[in-house]
């Protein structure tokens, strides 16, 4: 597919955000030529001997002989050197809300480009997205873009903003970082979509070209990290910390499952850690499960749990606690914490009323924290 | 006593019983002119499958007589391993008289297809694709029109889409893979080579594989096709696996026969430690990367990982 085509069949996807319908040209059976794939040498890696490499970039650490690829399948020792397969492949791209990733601090009632590769650096059980983040480059459509063609596209677009997400932009580090270069510089903001599984040094890096990170934090417990995500969840945390601490905005979603993550104890835990680590600001979404991929023998989230969730948040202190996945839901909605007062109204995707004036309620003007202009 | 069959059907026994224990049969064959085709060790890969096949079924000959298989209809998949390259992959020239020499014993080379992931590494290895009708096919998943099942197959830790020449295909499957060290399994062999037949392999190397080799070869679309294992051990990689470095690799010129997943495997993983040893090395073990995988197909009923319940048959021609 070229750029052409591309941009063609992005103005198709862009009418079909009303109806909140997603991805295009995603097909997963379909094979795109192997050797199609990029060959750009990846950044974060230790070179060993025997042609062997570590991977520095995320918590696994994979350590990989000559022709093997990391775990998240997109990354490939050949010869001694590692590369990134999927820089430029863009297998997944719409016109957003920034609301649908969901940012609710951020610009409120503007779009994102949002673009996504093949791979993942772990494996939930309850991927709303695997058939891109769980497969390989080579298994999938995808379509060349470079840095400056995305760039580009978003402008063609009128979207002030660049979203790297659907899959998990980390694993594909190198594209998301020069294109959020160029982006910056003709004032073009850059967000990023993650589950918050990558090594402290690229995620410092990456904080210095990007103005939000919103953070997917799968739950509370180790437990449920190993066996249902593949993953740590202290690098996660760590990750929340060093973000919190940056000058670019942070957001936390938190995907509440019945029975494996929604118990009192554990949000209860959660809220405390994050009014203590990070401060009382810091809006968190949680969000309702819908059975999914390797997870389809629990219902979807009661919305009475996620109500109980949002209270017991809203008790320990944290004043921008967000229901998802329920639109309608007046927990949608930013209410003042200072005068109670309707800040922003949303319904869905979509801005109802917006009460804020220069970043300040307009009832009282108790400062509301987040990117607002 | 009924003869013994070569490729039998879903209800064959891998295994039989001496003095009341449990026993399998693995069979090493070595070849008197060991090494690689261009050391000329290669011409007699057909008398080493023939001798395989004779000492694994019990009879005095190998025949090409139908009774060997009794479903000629079966639609035998070869799976070979060619992610190494022409150094370290299953080579035409050993697939390629397997499949003559499964031929011989009257399954119509339509039937056969030798088959890994992706055309690309089949050729790189120095397979011809074919996929003409009335001879032994050549062909990668990747090949246009073939591709992965639309559906996830779960089972236990396994989460995954299965190459739709291993679901849909065949009927049967030889794995004929190379035996090599592997820096995160330990050791790749027959079991680790069904990697090949699901679309995200990569997610399956944390924890030294284990369980996930073992509960993928436990899955409906493996465990009930799979017929025997034959481990290509003509060059091992003993260390720094799973690429090749010539440096440890050895030529030991050998093929490894069993009906028991496990058992080649385990006999594989001993000569592995073998070579080690002969050059000093530590043990998989002291680098903490046993090939834990095996027990835990033990404990699954796969088959065995005891070395005494083994009976293990060496030969050479």
């Amino acid at each position: 597919m070229n750029r052409r085509h591309f941009l063609k069949t992005s103005a198709g996807a862009g009418v079909l955000l009303s109806s909140g319908m997603g991805h295009f040209f995603t097909d997963l059976y379909a094979f795109s030529n192997e050797s199609n794939l990029s060959q750009v040498e990846a950044r974060y890696y230790t070179k060993h001997p025997d042609r062997e490499i570590e991977c520095e970039l995320c918590p696994r650490l994979c350590k990989l002989g000559d022709k093997e690829r990391g775990y998240c399948g997109v990354r490939e020792n050949m010869g001694g050197t590692y590369y990134t397969l999927v820089y430029g492949k863009v297998c997944t791209s719409n016109v957003d809300p920034i609301e649908k990733k969901p940012f609710f601090h951020f610009l409120p009632g503007k779009t994102a480009l949002s673009i996504a590769t093949a791979g993942c650096n772990v494996n939930c059980k309850f991927c709303q997205n695997w058939e891109i983040s769980q497969v390989r480059p080579e298994q999938i459509r995808h379509v060349d873009l470079s840095p400056s063609e995305v760039v580009d596209t978003a402008r063609h677009y009128h979207s002030p903003v660049i979203a790297y997400t659907y899959s998990e932009p980390i694993v594909f580090y190198e594209y998301m970082y020069d294109t959020s270069v160029l982006a910056r510089k003709i004032g073009i903001k850059n967000v990023v979509v993650t589950g918050g599984h990558v090594q402290p040094e690229p995620l410092k890096e990456l904080i210095k070209v990007v103005d939000a990170i919103k953070v997917d934090l799968k739950s509370f417990s180790q437990d449920f990290y190993t066996e249902y995500v593949r993953g740590e969840l202290k690098p996660v945390l760590e990750a929340i910390k060093i973000i919190s601490r940056s000058p670019i905005w942070l957001e936390i979603v938190y995907l509440v499952i019945p029975t494996l993550n929604d118990s009192d104890e554990e949000i209860k835990h959660l809220s405390q850690w994050i009014l203590k680590e990070i401060g009382p600001n810091v809006p968190i979404h949680f969000s309702r499960f819908q059975p999914m991929y390797l997870l389809k023998n629990l219902p979807p989230t009661p919305q009475s749990t996620l109500e109980k969730a949002r209270t017991i948040a809203r008790k320990e202190g944290i004043n921008y606690v967000y229901i998802g996945n329920i639109p309608g839901h007046e927990a949608e909605n930013t209410y003042c914490p200072n005068c109670q007062n309707l800040a922003i109204e949303r319904r869905g995707y979509r801005i109802q009323r917006n009460n804020l004036k220069d970043g300040k309620c307009k009832f009282c003007s108790h400062p509301i924290p987040g990117v607002w202009a | 006593m009924p003869r013994r069959r070569v490729l039998t059907g879903p209800g064959m026994k891998s295994t039989f019983y001496v003095k009341g224990i449990c026993m399998s049969k693995v069979v090493i064959v070595r070849s008197r002119l060991r090494g690689r085709p261009e050391t000329g060790g290669y011409h007699q890969l057909p008398s080493m499958f023939r001798k395989g096949f004779e000492c694994l079924t019990g009879r005095k000959q190998w025949s090409a007589s139908p009774a060997m298989v009794p479903d000629q209809k079966n639609r035998i998949g070869i799976k070979i391993n060619t992610i190494g390259g022409r150094m370290i992959s299953t080579l035409p020239e050993t697939s390629l008289t397997l499949a003559k020499v499964l031929a011989e014993s009257g399954i119509e080379e339509k039937n056969l297809i030798i088959w890994d992931r992706t055309n690309r590494e089949l050729k790189e290895a120095g397979h011809k694709l074919n996929i003409k009708g009335n001879s032994i096919k050549v062909f990668g998943t990747d090949t246009q029109g073939v591709g992965y099942s639309s559906g996830l197959l779960a089972h236990l830790n396994i989460g995954s889409l299965f190459s739709l020449i291993q679901s849909r295909h065949i009927t049967a499957s030889i794995s004929l893979a190379i035996l090599k060290d592997h820096g995160l399994a330990g050791v790749t062999a027959g079991m680790k080579n069904y990697f090949g037949a699901i679309h995200n392999p990569n997610k399956y190397h944390d924890n030294h594989c284990d369980p996930y080799i073992a509960e993928l070869f436990d899955s409906s679309l493996i465990k009930s096709k799979h017929r025997m294992t034959i481990l290509d051990a003509l060059t091992i990689q003993f260390h720094r696996g799973p690429s090749y470095h010539a440096e440890w690799a050895d030529n030991y010129g050998a093929l490894i026969f069993s009906k028991d997943p496990v058992a080649a495997d385990r006999v594989g993983w001993q000569i592995i430690e073998k070579l080690r040893a002969a050059k000093g090395l530590p043990t998989l073990k002291e680098e903490h990367r046993e090939p834990v995988y095996l027990h835990t197909a033990d404990r699954m009923g796969l088959g065995t990982a005891n070395l005494n319940k083994i009976q293990l048959i060496e030969t050479e021609v």
